[in-house]
């Protein structure tokens, strides 16, 4: 699976993304991660690495979307689509790289039977709630607890 | 989109679950303790997956567009037979890397690491046992002989040095292989597996979407331990150096080059509407994911060695080492790692036995060249009978007594495998028919 565009191309996440990734990561962040990076990608690779996606311009990767199909969770029966993780160069937002990449996700999602799909934003990113707003995403009858244990 | 899981018949399963004992005897461990190092992921199961809503119509060769066939015996015979091979080779190269994986999985330091590759193995086992669901779920009766049964018996009982493709016949030394292997070995899989995702033969097409998902994991089981090697060489580990890792890559680059089939080939099988791929178009594809993967390794090994570095300035400093061969900060291009060159220690294709050295240089005699050879090969595989069969074919080529073309046939040394095309200049491997539909993969 993989859309194309003039310059953008969607395409599965591989092995070979890992420095891109840490790499976009640091733009965004500011922090070199490379352990974090290994592990996570390690899970979405082992899991479903159609699910997880990277947006490429002329064979650079500007951005990133790592999610999945899980079912039996937070009461959710039905096979869900959950996007967990993204990231897009910060010269490179506002293009629809985030949108492309969502889209893409979804489409797979769909394909393999998920009826809806999810995600939780922390209520300090209003950017990104009003980019999943943009997508078509609604808030959900889910509502997150959390207890500190320290 | 969906998967459907089926069983080989239960005396097939059997065979096959014996198999496992023999040459997978941690899979129970592996069961034992998915939990632990796999939570929550799908347990493992030894069965085949076909994927469903693959696309009907021939997508690449001389009946593009029309519907793909579900029946061995409505291929022409030809196209069957390259089709088997293809089949056969897939299979011997699955069950043929659980043999190799063995022999030193217990020497990992790390036991993450290690339970990785341990996964990865019971998943090559799966991938062996599509390939066997192939062979008994239809009738191969037009294309050979050998009985279905028998194809089955003769793969379950190949062993390191009977394998189809030469890379599957070679011993791993130490951990360091594992990961390699996994790095260099299993990529070439990817793109065989990529490849026949399109074959005209709609069960081979179905049975690559589940093998490649879980390919992708293989990649990561190699790619994640090289890096972290690479961080504890830069540390100055005492268990691991850039050498170890540059003559690993030296050990295996070239088994993984030649696995696409002789560069000039391939034809046939994108005629057939097979593969969507010539050999050198994949081959060039595959060199330059690995050249990206060595640079990601080289990346990893930099910040560590020089930590205060920005993203820009490490990606600078890289390229001043690597493409200028500069010594920045102290780092010189020999500490780093890299891909040898595309000619380097080949016994198959078009540079077969032509004496390239590592950088791309020439050598004029055999002498000069294994000695070459020695000091960019990893100790214990100079001492194996694989770098000894190699040393006596080259002496024989430069002297004069064979041709390269010649020798370059019989370099496996290795047993029937039968019932492929004569005709395919597109494949190797076969010693006594000089014939196979492809490259393989694991
Ligand atoms: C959120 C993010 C993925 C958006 O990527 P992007 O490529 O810039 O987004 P797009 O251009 O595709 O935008 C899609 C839509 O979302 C809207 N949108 C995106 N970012 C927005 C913002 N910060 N505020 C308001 N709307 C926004 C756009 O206006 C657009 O709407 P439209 O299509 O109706 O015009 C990107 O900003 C990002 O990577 N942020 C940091 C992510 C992060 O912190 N990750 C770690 C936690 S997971
Ligand atoms: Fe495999
Ligand atoms: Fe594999």
């Amino acid at each position: 699976m993989s859309e194309d565009t003039a310059q953008l191309r969607i395409r599965p996440l591989q092995d070979t993304d890992l420095g891109d990734i840490t790499g976009l990561d640091e733009k965004i962040d500011g922090k070199y991660r490379p352990e974090v990076w290994e592990m996570r990608l390690g899970y979405y690779m082992r899991r479903d690495p159609e699910a997880s996606l990277v947006a490429e311009i002329d064979g650079r990767v500007v951005g990133f979307m790592l999610g999945e199909i899980r079912s039996g969770e937070f009461g959710l029966e039905q096979p869900t689509g959950w996007i967990e993780v993204m990231g897009v160069d910060p010269e490179m937002r506002g293009q629809a790289v985030g949108r492309r990449l969502a889209e893409a996700m979804l489409a797979y999602f769909r394909g393999r039977g998920a009826t809806s799909v999810h995600t939780l934003v922390d209520r300090d990113m209003d950017g990104i709630a009003q980019f999943f707003i943009a997508l078509g995403f609604e808030p959900a009858g889910l509502t997150p607890f959390v207890k500190e244990l320290a | 989109m969906a998967t459907v899981k089926t069983h080989i018949p239960k005396k097939f399963h059997d065979a096959v679950v014996k198999w496992r004992q023999t040459f997978l005897p941690d899979y129970d461990f592996l069961l034992d303790n998915w939990e632990r190092y796999f939570p929550k992921d799908q347990r493992f199961e030894t069965c085949a997956f076909r994927e469903t809503g693959i696309c009907d119509e021939i997508e690449c060769g001389d009946r593009k567009g029309e519907p793909k066939f579900t029946r061995a015996r409505d291929l022409d015979s030809e196209q069957a037979a390259h089709l088997l091979g293809a089949i056969r080779a897939q299979a011997s190269t699955e069950f043929g890397s659980i043999q190799q994986h063995r022999l030193t999985l217990a020497r990992a330091q790390d036991e993450k690491d290690q339970a990785w590759i341990l996964r990865m193995m019971a998943e090559e086992l799966r991938h062996g046992y599509q390939m066997l669901h192939l062979l008994l779920d239809d009738d191969w009766s037009s294309v050979t002989d050998v009985k279905s049964a028998d194809m089955v018996e003769e793969i379950l009982s190949m062993t390191t040095g009977s394998h189809v493709l030469g890379a599957f016949n070679i011993e791993f030394d130490s951990f360091v292989d594992n990961a390699t292997f996994c790095a260099i070995i299993d990529r070439v899989g990817k793109y065989q597996l990529e490849m026949q995702r399109v074959s005209a033969y709609k069960p081979f097409a179905a049975s690559m979407p589940p093998m490649l998902r879980e390919e992708a994991f293989h990649l990561a089981a190699g790619i994640v331990p090289m890096r972290r090697w690479m961080e504890q060489a830069a540390q100055g580990s005492v268990y691991i150096t850039t050498e170890d890792i540059q003559k690993a890559l030296n050990k295996w680059l070239p088994r993984g080059l030649e696995m696409f089939g002789d560069e000039r080939g391939g034809g046939t099988n994108v005629r057939y509407g097979l593969k969507p791929m010539k050999n050198a178009e994949a081959q060039g594809l595959y060199y330059d994911e690995v050249l990206k993967l060595v640079r990601d390794l080289n990346m990893r090994y930099l910040r560590a060695r020089l930590p205060e570095l920005k993203l820009k300035e490490a990606e600078q400093i890289l390229d001043q080492i690597v493409d200028q061969r500069e010594t920045v900060r102290g780092i010189t291009f020999e500490e780093l790692v890299h891909a040898p060159h595309k000619h380097f220690f080949r016994r198959r294709g078009v540079p077969s036995f032509e004496m390239t050295g590592w950088d791309g240089e020439s050598f004029d005699d055999a002498d000069s060249y294994l000695a070459h050879l020695s000091k960019q090969l990893p100790d214990a595989y100079r001492a194996s009978s694989d770098f000894q069969d190699y040393a006596e074919k080259l002496r024989k080529v430069a002297g004069g007594e064979v041709t390269a073309a010649d020798a370059a046939r019989e370099m496996p040394t290795l047993r029937r495998v039968g019932g492929a095309c004569p005709c395919s200049k597109s494949v190797r491997w076969v010693a006594d028919n000089g014939a196979s539909g492809n490259g393989g993969a694991s």
